[in-house]
């Protein structure tokens, strides 16, 4: 019972700190201007670079955090296991799946991660661009539960 | 409503600590879109694909962090010199978006769905291919964030018709 109730805690634990990275990170988000929708625009009609900026800078001081956690092999405050450096695979139609996603950058000046801190700064596009998410991940949802019945033999089923 | 945005190298600097702090606190890389599946699976409940594989668990710190999210937003927007207000403007994208509210709001919606489907057919999005997998050097991230910028640098131009 102990290990149980000791199970429960360390998840409400993670889920705590994963709702404050998630404030810190909205709150980050906006004010380096990637809840703007003119930085997006004008980063691709090479007016403003402020968003190029933020990235490539970004990138440069996470890799050398990364390189200095991983030298020290670090063990993580919300777990008590060593940091996980796990990387995204190749994945089929990872190029198809870029493609579309970034028509969709364009097209809402938004990326997933920025439309929830627009709602909260009250940009009611963000609403729908949200609404748009879940019926895109919901449709790939269904699509691969489909494909998956698919590949089952008949008396799986 | 217009945010207060600091200097680009300041942003820049606080995206790098955040993504550091991510895996010193969390254990894990950063990410946001694999979040939308966790809320896809509040909503439906018998989609297989969001009961199984990395959405066993839908209640998990990735969906708290996506409802944390909007809280940040809050937080920079109450900083703002002017009052929290609702607002449907988009900038310059609203001299070539739809020019009735209900046209904005569909063109919205269909660019969202591409986006989430996007990013579920890549595996991550911006946050998790270009920044987290860019600071890593991973070459699918790098393949999957060149491919996201040339995408959107055409669309963009496209658009604006330049």
């Amino acid at each position: 019972m102990f290990a149980k109730f000791k199970s429960i805690s360390t998840k409400a634990r993670n889920n705590f700190f994963g709702l404050g990275m998630g404030i810190a990170f909205g709150f980050f988000m906006s004010h380096a201007g990637a809840t703007t929708y003119d930085f997006h625009a004008k980063m691709f009609l090479f007016e403003d670079f402020q968003l190029m900026i933020v990235i490539g800078v970004a990138v440069i001081v996470a890799m050398i955090g990364v390189t200095i956690l991983k030298h020290f092999h670090v063990t993580a405050i919300a777990t008590g296991q060593e940091v996980d450096f796990v990387k995204k695979p190749y994945q089929k139609g990872l190029m198809v799946g870029a493609l579309l996603f970034g028509i969709g950058w364009g097209m809402t000046a938004s990326c997933p991660g920025t439309i929830p801190a627009m709602m909260g700064e009250g940009k009611v596009a963000g609403f729908f661009a949200f609404f748009g998410l879940l019926i895109g991940t919901t449709a790939y949802g269904i699509l691969k539960s489909f494909i998956q019945l698919q590949k089952q033999p008949p008396s799986a089923q | 409503m217009e945010v207060i945005v600091w200097s680009a190298w300041v942003g820049g600097l606080a995206m790098g600590m955040f993504v550091i702090f991510h895996f010193w606190i969390m254990g894990k890389p950063a990410g946001c879109s694999t979040g939308y599946g966790n809320f896809c699976g509040l909503l439906c409940k018998n989609i297989a694909y969001f009961r199984t594989g990395e959405y066993e668990t839908i209640n998990n710190s990735k969906l708290w962090f996506l409802l944390g999210i909007p809280l940040g937003g809050l937080l920079s927007a109450l900083q703002s010199p002017e009052a929290w207000h609702l607002t449907f403007n988009m900038g310059m994208y609203d001299t070539i978006l739809p020019q009735s509210d209900a046209g904005k709001a569909i063109w919205l919606i269909f660019g969202g769905a591409l986006l989430g489907f996007g990013a579920r057919l890549a595996g991550a999005c911006t946050t998790g291919h270009a920044l987290v997998g860019g600071a890593m050097l991973n070459p699918p991230s790098l393949l999957a964030g060149g491919i996201f910028f040339m995408s959107a640098f055409l669309t963009t131009q496209l658009l604006f018709g330049t």
